[in-house]
């Protein structure tokens, strides 16, 4: 089981909690038995519901019981309600599994319990201020609120920003993309090595710049500021590296490639056993090697590869068949 | 009496294994009856692997599977009663073919289960409910390529969506967006490979992110700057099989960080050392080893995560490459 220890227990003990357990063990069967009875004869009442609620307060990776319980939901409950119930029902919905979600930060099926949610909130409340979206707009700037903190909680709960992105996406008002851009600096700031936060950099910025609204050349030249930041910080830093070569793509521009190899270099310099600067160094040249061969020394930029592929093989052994194979193909 | 912890110790995993359906006195086995489809198959798989395919009853596996049959949505549930999902309706699948006992089961019903799952995008949603993730689409192909129903599937669809899961870092996500994490990565990769469609895996990045998983304790990461754990051996290793790169990593060191994770006293693996065992990481442990070419162990096909002999006497082996196995000292 994920992160629990193992504790060895004597004899007397293990028999003790074994006995501790009975009653429980003997309850939850009793209460799963039901809520599967009920579930079987096609039971959709407000009993069958609370029978619901109390056991996925006991165990809220039962499926079946989410499942169940959406389908009192819509074949119970929401028959005989008027749109603001079932659009306190909803809330009520998310309020309960956001207290499961505290205990339980990855569970599939909380999560998606919660999208159904969002997704089933009526049309309303209609006044002329909020117009037919208004209770969807208050759930969804509430949930947004929650995934915050929830990637508080564990930053690089990938469940957290898988559904982030979800809810940026399908927000009944979108938020402007530039105030996730500031989110995600602010989350790196916080922690150079937070990969979602650079990877979900990665992603806004993509956007941002096909569309227009930053400009490509200007703010490239600011992620580079960024990343020397971060890079020159903990240099053993793998989050940082992968983005920076993101930054850099396919190598096209020899210029930038030159300037970022100098950079590199004098950072090696500094911290002459920095396996992440020779790795990107040769990883670099290569690049220059591919793309732009005919106009620099190839046989000093091969040479330069090779001496750094044996440092590497010395400095990071576990890789060393890679390198191998890079040297090959050079 | 505490064993050593250099070797596998085989006896005491397959009594682990054979033991965990009479844990009914453990609270913990009934709060993970969601799951009891799956657990069956992670320890028939790890019995196979271990040599040791007699040690559950069969007969009582099968006859479990059939109890889990959900009528109404022509899939299996986890468990009697519960509700038929992708990733169940696989495991009986993966179960039944390791049994040679496919003809159990309603094979054009349970195809039909699983073509119904495929959204507009291509991606295979888990139930009715309409989760989708890439894992869904892996259990998919796996599943109907198994039950020789793969002209059944709109392929083109299903490698596009795939194909938009994967980012500058080589790696795939569980959606459009969603950053790289080495368990997508298998199921992605291993999707591919049974598509014949590894032209979409740009395999030199692919290799330094996966090669850059392992840590230096000999632990494998699932993403850049976390922690080690047992079952991304499985999920890492798979994907580096696939595309031939298992030896950009150090085998020994791994071996060890595996073999250290196991209960010596009480059989079963664990995430990492010193933690509590369960038959999740028991069954990615030794799947794990076996890719790593571990002596005594019966090779494992990483596409399909099942006995290689019997997916190869099926057809369906790709051109994957574990290493060598080694011979015990």
């Amino acid at each position: 089981m994920h992160g629990v220890k193992r504790v060895r227990l004597t004899p007397e003990a293990l028999a003790a909690k074994k006995l501790r357990e009975q009653s429980k063990i003997k309850e939850y069967l009793a209460l799963s038995d039901e809520v599967l009875s009920k579930k079987a004869s096609k039971d959709w009442s407000r009993e069958a519901f609370d029978l619901t609620t109390r056991i996925l307060q006991v165990n809220p990776e039962f499926s079946a019981a989410w499942n169940y319980r959406r389908n009192i939901l819509i074949r119970g409950i929401f028959p005989g309600s008027s749109a603001t119930e079932i659009n306190d029902l909803l809330t009520e919905e998310l309020t309960m599994t956001t207290v499961a979600l505290k205990s339980h930060p990855k569970v599939y099926w909380i999560w998606n319990h919660r999208r159904w949610c969002l997704e089933n909130i009526p049309d309303g409340p209609g006044t002329e201020g909020e117009g037919v979206n208004g209770w969807r707009q208050t759930n969804w700037e509430r949930e947004m609120f929650v995934v915050d903190k929830m990637l508080d909680a564990d930053s690089r709960n990938f469940m957290a920003w898988d559904y982030r992105r979800y809810c940026l996406a399908s927000m009944p008002v979108a938020r402007p993309e530039t105030a996730e851009l500031t989110y995600t600096t602010r989350k790196i700031e916080a922690n150079f090595s937070n990969f979602s936060a650079w990877h979900q950099r990665s992603k806004i910025l993509s956007s941002l710049w096909a569309s227009g609204k930053l400009e490509h050349s200007k703010s490239k030249e600011e992620e580079f500021k960024l990343v020397r930041n971060a890079m020159y910080t903990d240099p053993n830093d793998q989050s940082v590296w992968m983005y920076h070569r993101w930054l850099i793509g396919a190598g096209e521009d020899k210029e930038l490639l030159e300037r970022e190899i100098a950079i590199i270099q004098d950072l090696l310099d500094e911290q002459p056993d920095s396996k992440w600067c020779m790795e990107s160094l040769v990883h670099y040249k290569r690049l220059l090697l591919q793309k732009h061969s005919s106009l620099l020394d190839a046989g000093s930029v091969t040479n330069d590869c090779r001496r750094l592929l044996s440092e590497l093989r010395v400095i990071d052994p576990a890789r060393r068949r890679r390198y191998d194979e890079i040297e090959k193909q050079l | 009496m505490a064993r050593d912890e250099r070797e596998l110790l085989t006896a005491l995993h397959v009594s682990y294994i054979q033991n965990l359906g009479k844990s009914t006195d453990d609270l913990a086995y009934h709060l993970t009856a969601h799951l009891r489809l799956n657990a069956i198959y992670w320890g028939v798989t790890a019995l196979f692997i271990m040599g040791h395919p007699e040690a559950l009853d069969k007969d009582e596996v099968i006859r479990f599977i059939e109890s889990c049959w959900d009528e109404e949505a022509g899939g299996f549930a986890p468990h009697p009663g519960h509700d038929a999902h992708i990733s169940t309706t696989l495991s009986a699948i993966q179960i039944l073919v390791t049994y040679d006992a496919l003809d159990r089961i309603d094979v054009p019903r349970v195809a039909k289960f699983i073509i119904s799952l495929q959204h507009p995008s291509g991606v295979f949603a888990g139930d009715s409910w309409g989760e989708t993730d890439t894992r869904f689409s892996y259990i998919a192909v796996n599943a109907l390529s198994l039950l020789g129903c793969l002209d059944q599937l709109d392929k083109d669809k299903t490698v596009d969506y795939i194909k938009q899961c994967r980012n500058f870092d080589g790696g795939f996500g569980r959606c459009i967006g969603a950053e790289s994490h080495s368990a997508q990565v298998f199921v992605c990769v291993a999707a591919l490979a049974i598509l014949d469609r590894l032209d979409e895996v740009d395999a030199d990045t692919l290799g330094w992110w996966l090669a850059e998983r392992q840590l230096p304790n000999g632990g494998l990461n699932g993403r850049p700057e976390k922690l080690e754990d047992v079952c991304y051996s499985f999920w890492v290793l798979s994907a580096m099989s696939i595309l031939n790169k298992v030896a950009w990593i150090d085998s020994e060191k791994l071996t060890s960080f595996i073999l250290s994770s196991q209960d010596t006293e009480k059989g079963g693996i664990s995430d990492r050392p010193g933690n509590v065992v369960d038959v999740f990481h028991t069954h990615f442990g030794v799947a794990g080893l076996s890719i790593l070419g571990y002596p005594g162990l019966v090779d494992l096909d990483p596409v399909y995560c099942m006995p290689a002999t019997i997916i190869e006497a099926k057809g369906l082996k790709k051109g994957w490459k574990n290493l060598e196995r080694r011979q015990f000292k």
